[in-house]
């Protein structure tokens, strides 16, 4: 372009241009410190509204007092002084979504971080959002595969469930997570992974990880670092779940996955403190149980005539010692639709994922299951308790009579089968093989270190030998006698070869 | 004890002494001295004040305005200027207040309580670089 190419262009451009002066409200920063700012005047503002400071920065009323408003600065605050002007901007705090966030990595405010350049949206959407009410929903049917035996089988989500993951640290909360993530490949669902408080080391292994899988296809990461302040760690699962509404909007399914909500609190907390509000429990905000479901009941599945589509939730929280009891682990665990409890002590016995079966359950999810898997998990859960209480009893003596010692053997070895490695997703069809041969006692027979082999070489040689078997279940959802008498002599066979 | 806020004080101040006159008048404003001595209020007088002359703006209809330019402004357009804030306030009287800086490149820019309705040169030219920039 020559020079005398601008200078036109700009003056097309100048000439375009249509000035019109409108009245401002301004207020002026009374005192700032710790990402808050205390700001006299503006008169008129709404409650979480945006205003901009001088430099640039933006900013959100929290708090609308008499003489003056509570604002959390979105960004750097050391560069605002004590009598700067503010302007409001008539805007409710809102972040831009689109098709085009896909496979990036976003901040809290849904700008590009990954450095993969600028993201086209079309439009922007405000974070906070009523819930849709109850005409507009349908309930939990169509399920979400974690690929996780444990889960899939005991504990099932469907699409449109919230599901909380709670647990110690380092037990395998994430894990879970990013399985369920790798998992969704070609079941036709978007995930969302909001990151709150976290390192930024592991949200880049995360990303790289995800990307190995082939993840970032259909997942978007919105972080809020530990590094940022606390009012981008409190608006970013907002943010998350504003882009997630956009392809719900679409009639898509997607899963969200907030990792974690006890820092969420804790940012919170900060805030709420920082600009004065009175502290309760744990001092925590009187309305911190409200900042949780009023976000959690924003996943949800709708009706066909409001354009279908469905959020799965994932919430994760961490507890301090196994103690479920403390504020945050009780509000989230009455707000979701159950809960899976990860132990260190499983964790540690090399039982992962390291689900308590006993304390975990799922309230919606057996809607969601399909029957084959109904059939053959059905007994699974009552098998365990019995056998964690028969385990604890059998420790006093040795004499069992051998109905006990069944049940014992059968007991440990479906310990066994739930575990899985991570980034090892099953598919259903082959979870279902697994679960009918343990619940029919074909694995009765085989030495307990040698489960995972079998259990491995049977997945292969049925899903070679038994077709019909598979194709059922894939198409039907269910089994018939001709398919069922397939697979258990294509099982007979199998184990012949493998205990010669 | 629920501490006053400067807000209710200057209300309390303006309903006392409305239409009040002569002794009536003083013997309330030495009481409310008083009150506000005991009540460890006194330092928060000139905030008071502030409060209490709006207050009496308000409802007598009164809006303040400052307006600031580059050099005076002449009287025909302070005349215009004053009809306009009439107009757009909806009052029966303007109190203008009027500054002078050198830093303005042109314009004036008139502030009324928190709303500013800025006509300088230089935010003119803020938002023409706006408009090109998003252009």
């Amino acid at each position: 372009m020559t020079k005398n190419h601008i200078v036109e262009n700009l003056r097309k451009q100048i000439e375009k241009w249509k000035d019109d002066v409108k009245a401002e409200k301004v207020g002026h920063v009374i005192e700032v410190f710790d990402g808050i700012a205390k700001i006299s005047g503006l008169s008129d503002i709404k409650a979480s509204e945006m205003v901009s400071f001088p430099n640039g920065e933006a900013g959100v009323t929290l708090n609308l007092e008499e003489d003056s408003i509570g604002v959390i600065i979105l960004g750097d605050f050391t560069k605002i002084r004590e009598g700067d002007e503010v302007k409001s901007t008539g805007k409710i705090l809102s972040v831009p979504v689109g098709n085009a966030q896909i496979g990036r990595v976003l901040n809290a405010l849904g700008e590009p971080i990954d450095g993969k350049g600028a993201i086209k949206t079309e439009k922007n959407s405000p974070i906070e959002k009523v819930a849709p009410g109850v005409i507009t929903r349908l309930s939990v049917s169509q399920a979400v595969q974690t690929g996780i035996k444990a889960i899939d089988a005991l504990i099932p989500i469907g699409r449109g469930q919230r599901e909380l993951i709670i647990g110690d640290r380092q037990t395998g909360k994430t894990a879970i997570a990013i399985d369920t993530i790798l998992n969704q490949k070609g079941q036709d669902m978007i995930c969302v992974y909001v990151s709150i408080g976290q390192k930024d080391s592991k949200l880049r292994k995360l990303q790289t990880r995800l990307e190995e899988g082939g993840a970032m296809d259909y997942t978007i990461i919105v972080s809020a670092g530990s590094s940022e302040s606390a009012a981008l760690s409190y608006i970013a699962p907002y943010t998350g779940v504003t882009i997630a509404e956009n392809f719900m909007d679409q009639g898509k399914d997607v899963l969200i996955i907030y990792d974690d909500l006890s820092k969420h609190a804790v940012a919170y907390r900060e805030i709420s403190l920082l600009l004065r509000r009175p502290p309760g429990r744990e001092a925590f905000p009187g309305d911190v149980f409200y900042l949780h479901s009023k976000l959690l009941e924003r996943a949800c599945r709708r009706n066909k005539e409001y354009g279908g589509g469905s959020i799965t939730a994932l919430p994760i929280v961490e507890t301090q010692s196994g103690d479920v009891t403390a504020y945050i682990p009780t509000n989230v665990i009455s707000i979701t639709d159950g809960q899976m409890f990860l132990e260190t002590d499983l964790f540690y016995k090399g039982i992962r994922p390291a689900v308590n079966v006993g304390l975990s359950v799922s309230r919606v999810g057996s809607a969601a299951q399909i029957k084959a898997m109904k059939k053959v998990s059905g007994t699974l859960k009552l098998d365990l308790a019995q056998f964690r209480e028969l385990e604890a009893f059998s420790q006093f003596g040795s004499d069992l009579d051998e109905s006990t010692k069944n049940q014992l053997e059968r007991g440990k070895r479906a310990v066994e089968v739930l575990k899985q490695p991570q980034y090892a997703p099953m598919a259903t069809e082959d979870q279902v093989v697994v679960l009918y041969a343990l619940t029919k006692g074909f694995m009765d027979d085989i030495a307990i270190d040698k489960i995972k082999t079998f259990e491995e070489g049977l997945i292969e040689y049925t899903r070679r030998n038994a077709k019909t078997f598979y194709k059922e279940v894939t198409t039907e959802k269910m089994w018939t006698d001709a398919g069922e008498a397939e697979l258990v002599k294509v099982m007979g066979d199998f184990k012949q070869s493998f205990t010669k | 004890m629920a501490t006053i806020s400067v807000n209710n004080i200057a209300r309390a101040i303006y309903e006392s002494t409305n239409e009040k006159s002569g002794v009536e008048l003083e013997v309330i404003l030495k009481n409310t001295v008083k009150l506000l001595s005991e009540k460890h209020a006194l330092g928060k007088s000139k905030e008071i004040l502030n409060k209490l002359q709006k207050l009496i703006d308000k409802n007598e209809e009164v809006v303040r305005a400052k307006i600031s330019s580059k050099a005076e402004i002449k009287k025909g357009v302070v005349s215009e200027i004053e009809h306009f804030i009439k107009k757009r306030y909806k009052v029966k009287n303007a109190i203008l207040e009027f500054e002078t800086d050198d830093k303005f490149l042109g314009g004036i820019k008139i502030e009324v309580g928190d709303e500013i309705i800025d006509m300088t040169l230089k935010s003119k030219i803020n938002r023409l670089k706006n408009y090109l920039v998003t252009n």
